[in-house]
């Protein structure tokens, strides 16, 4: 049985009179220790899809499973990192950490919880940096904090929403290798949300893309079977990575086709009408 | 090392909001130094400049408003009453320092005030006498003024009624003469009758006219006689200091007393130790008595008066009592109502109902309501324990304790601080409302998944998200709270800026308006300090995002 479960989910939004559906029977199976790529255009659903498996939203139908039991309300076992960071902006980089860690590890002696909060700054190094405030770290570094202070709840499953989307290229590829780097040290099983094929085939395990909303659903997954480690510098001329970058973005691209097919967007042809003429008219009477 | 000055210097500046100072430390480390010109210019120089044409315009326009207490003050008049009142400041603390004083010392201070009322005496009389000389010039400039309108006055007042009489008699003669059916003679009588009444109004207003000129020119102060009485009761005024300092440092002093009290009480024991049959007991009871006045004399302090500085602290103590029970109430009603919609709904009337009331309203019912726990002032426990509680705090304060050492906490000042916190929570209370109810729902997400308790969730993550709203409308509620007090201080004659205004305007000395005229700068820079330091903890709450403190 799968680690971590969608079961026909599906979540809509507004009154009955004018619901919106933003899922409609998701399926999703995830296997422990597994790092899952969930891809799709934007508006699609995906930031549903995560609140949903974090436990922060429930679906309208369906369930969603964790370890066979049923995710009825968030917690620290399910780590999610928010698109927008959401750090806690009045308190320093220790803080932010430490407020997370004597809640999921109470029974931390003082001298215990601040080895194990630096042992996460060091991880996303972020040394030197303990008593900023967020305001005072640039974007990178806010992320990373947001990162650490997910990985440091030791959650089960990391659901990463969009850990990377707010980022300029370089930052992004060293966060994309950090990322990589902690799961391969302490394997836990990751969903991570993107809006990058590359970035979907260089880092996870599987790729599954969601179809475009309203009423998304998870399409068929593509498995990544390229080596471990992946290097990025390589990967762009290896076959197997090209047939794959190619096979998923033309699968989105029909999605997307399919999508605005079903649109109304027929041409109207306008019937062709010429102005009447007046003058005549007026010249008789004048 | 002069480098981190300037970022320490910069950081304090940019905490006080004192923004207009930035350029000048920039300028100090030789930073583009044309912009930092051109910023002084802007946010220094430009208040300055308005600042001096206000006091122009002022100085300009006072003296041409007359009033019943004399024009208004100038801005000099102004500074010269803010020199008296920090001067009678100065002599009450004399004072009480020559009441304790010692010895030499003490002998010293009687010496010199002797020497100085000496010195006094030509002068007081000089000063009166130069008082009576300004009336006298003055009533002889006002005679020689009046002297052609009077006789203006007499003239046309004599011709009216000559020319009256005239006219009257005239009529009456030909009333008598008047022919039996000669209408158009009785209808030309009737009118000329009529007219004569006419005419007499109008010689009436005539002489109205000149009568006010003549009062004008009586009631008018010539500025010679204003001065000359400025500086007679200046004069008159160290005078009586003088001598109240002879009686204070000399007989009335503690050394003097009690000298005087324990050589009674030794000549008291000599008659005691030789008396017989009754006087035994009658001088027992003396001796008693005289011991209790001894102890009283050593504890016994000088009277001081209230002076500004110390109704300043006064205030300000009123103000902070005021301002913390209300924002006691205001800030757990306020999370109360920003964490449930219906605890909001239920007290959404309240707030409407009692935030426009006016202070004075308050105040009346709190004299009320708190006059009714103490019926008896003098003897409740509370009250002397307030006050000393009071005392004990202020006295460790460095320069509070030394000037004010009784603070007196009474009914007064108990409705006055109500009155201040009942008009300032409001700010406070919905403020605290709205920063509860608007928590970034990226941090709640937070607490959820944290899966933060409620007390938890509400001291790590609701109250610092809404301690900038909370301070911002702190902020407002002193700036209220200031500004009611001091209404509230008048009307309840609670010792304080508002009592000393409400004494200057009841005194009617020659400087009272100018010295109410004092209290708008004084009142105003309290004011001013009060909302810098507010400023200051709510940059120290902020953080990026939250409301920025203007």
């Amino acid at each position: 049985m799968a680690y971590l479960e969608l079961q026909n989910v599906s979540k809509g939004y507004g009154p009955p009179s004018n619901r919106y559906e933003v899922l409609e029977n998701a399926n999703l199976s995830i296997e422990k220790n597994e790092f899952v790529a969930v891809i799709g255009f934007s508006g699609s659903g995906k930031s549903t899809l995560m609140s949903l498996l974090a436990g922060l939203e429930q679906p309208d139908s369906g369930k969603v499973m964790l370890d066979g039991e049923e995710v009825t309300q968030p917690g620290p076992r399910l780590g999610i990192m928010f698109q927008n960071y959401s750090l806690l902006p009045w308190l320093s980089v220790v803080g932010n950490l430490e407020i997370a860690v004597k809640q999921v590890f109470p029974e931390m002696k003082r001298k215990e919880r601040a080895d194990y909060i630096q042992h996460y700054i060091d991880m996303v190094t972020l040394t030197n940096s303990e008593y900023k405030k967020p305001a005072e770290l640039s974007g990178g570094m806010r992320q990373r904090l947001s990162l650490a202070r997910t990985l440091a709840m030791k959650p089960d499953v990391l659901l990463l929403d969009e850990p990377l989307s707010a980022l300029d290229a370089i930052t992004r590829s060293v966060l994309q290798d950090e990322i990589i780097r902690i799961w391969e040290e302490d394997r836990r099983t990751v969903v991570m949300i993107t809006n990058d094929v590359d970035e979907a085939a260089l880092m996870a395990d599987r790729i599954v893309p969601l179809t475009p909303g309203p009423a998304a659903t998870l399409a068929r997954s593509y498995p990544v079977e390229l080596e471990r480690p992946r290097d990025r510098t390589t990967l762009n001329f290896n076959p197997e990575f090209k047939a794959l970058r190619n096979e998923v973005s033309g699968f989105l691209m029909e999605m997307n086709e399919d999508a605005k097919s079903l649109k109304f967007d027929a041409d109207l042809t306008l019937p062709d009408l010429e102005p009447k003429d007046f003058r005549t008219h007026y010249t008789t009477v004048g | 090392m002069l480098k981190n000055l300037k970022t320490v210097l910069l950081k304090i500046i940019d905490l006080t909001a004192l923004g207009f100072l930035e350029p000048y430390v920039r300028l100090c480390y030789g930073e583009e130094p044309k912009k930092q010109f051109k910023l002084i210019a802007q946010f220094s120089l430009v208040p300055i400049m308005a600042l001096v044409l206000f006091v122009a315009v002022w100085a300009y326009l006072a003296p041409k408003h007359k009033t019943k207490s004399g024009s208004v003050p100038t801005p000099g008049q102004t500074l010269s009453a803010w020199n008296s009142i920090m001067n009678q400041h100065s002599q009450e603390n004399m004072k009480q320092k020559a009441y304790n004083l010692t010895g030499d010392e003490r002998l010293e201070v009687v010496a010199a005030a002797e020497a100085r009322q000496a010195e006094l005496v030509p002068l007081v009389e000089e000063a009166n006498a130069g008082v009576i000389e300004a009336r006298e010039v003055e009533a002889a400039d006002k005679a020689e003024r009046i002297a052609p309108l009077q006789a203006e006055l007499d003239t046309i007042r004599d011709a009216t009624k000559e020319e009256k009489t005239k006219r009257l008699d005239d009529i009456k003669a030909r009333a008598e003469a008047m022919a039996e059916g000669d209408a158009a003679g009785r209808k030309q009588l009737k009118e000329d009758y009529l007219a004569l009444d006419v005419w007499e109004e109008e010689q009436k207003d005539a002489q109205g006219d000149l009568r006010s000129s003549i009062s004008l020119i009586q009631n008018e102060k010539s500025p010679e006689v204003t001065a000359a009485l400025l500086l007679q009761k200046q004069r008159n005024d160290e005078k009586q200091y003088i001598d109240k300092l002879i009686e204070v440092a000399g007989e009335d002093s503690r050394e003097v007393s009690l000298a005087e009290t324990e050589a009674e009480l030794k000549e008291l024991e000599v008659a005691y130790a030789g008396a017989a049959g009754a006087d035994v007991y009658k001088t027992l009871r003396k001796i008693v008595r005289e011991q209790g006045s001894l102890v009283k004399t050593q504890d016994r302090e000088y009277a001081k008066p209230w002076t500004l500085p110390m109704q300043i602290f006064r205030s300000i103590l009123c103000v902070f009592a005021g301002f913390l029970v209300g924002v006691a109430i205001a800030v757990p009603i306020g999370v109360c109502c920003g964490l449930s919609r219906t605890f909001m709904a239920a007290m959404t009337p309240f707030i409407a109902l009692f935030k426009p009331v006016s202070p004075i309203v308050w105040l009346l019912i709190f004299m009320i309501v708190v006059g009714g726990f103490f019926p008896d002032p003098d003897k409740s426990v509370v009250l002397e324990f307030l006050t000393d509680f009071t005392n004990a705090i202020t006295g460790w304060l460095p320069f509070v304790g030394d000037m004010v050492n009784d603070f007196d906490i009474n009914i007064a000042f108990i409705a006055s601080a109500l009155t201040v916190s009942m008009c300032s929570l409001w700010a406070t209370m919905v403020n605290t409302a709205l920063g509860v109810a608007s928590v970034d729902k990226d941090h709640i997400n937070v607490a959820k998944v944290l899966k933060l308790g409620f007390f938890s969730r509400l001291f790590k993550i609701v109250l610092p998200s809404a301690l900038p709203l909370v301070f911002a409308g702190m902020r407002i509620s002193l700036g209220v709270g200031w500004m009611v007090l001091i209404a509230a201080e008048l009307l309840a004659s609670s010792e304080g800026l508002g009592k000393f205004t409400w004494d200057q305007f009841n005194n009617g000395a020659t400087d009272s308006f100018a010295k109410i005229v004092c209290m708008v700068f004084v009142v105003g820079t309290i004011g001013l300090f009060l909302d810098r330091i507010m400023i200051i903890f709510q940059r120290l709450v902020s953080f990026e995002g939250s409301v920025a403190a203007i």
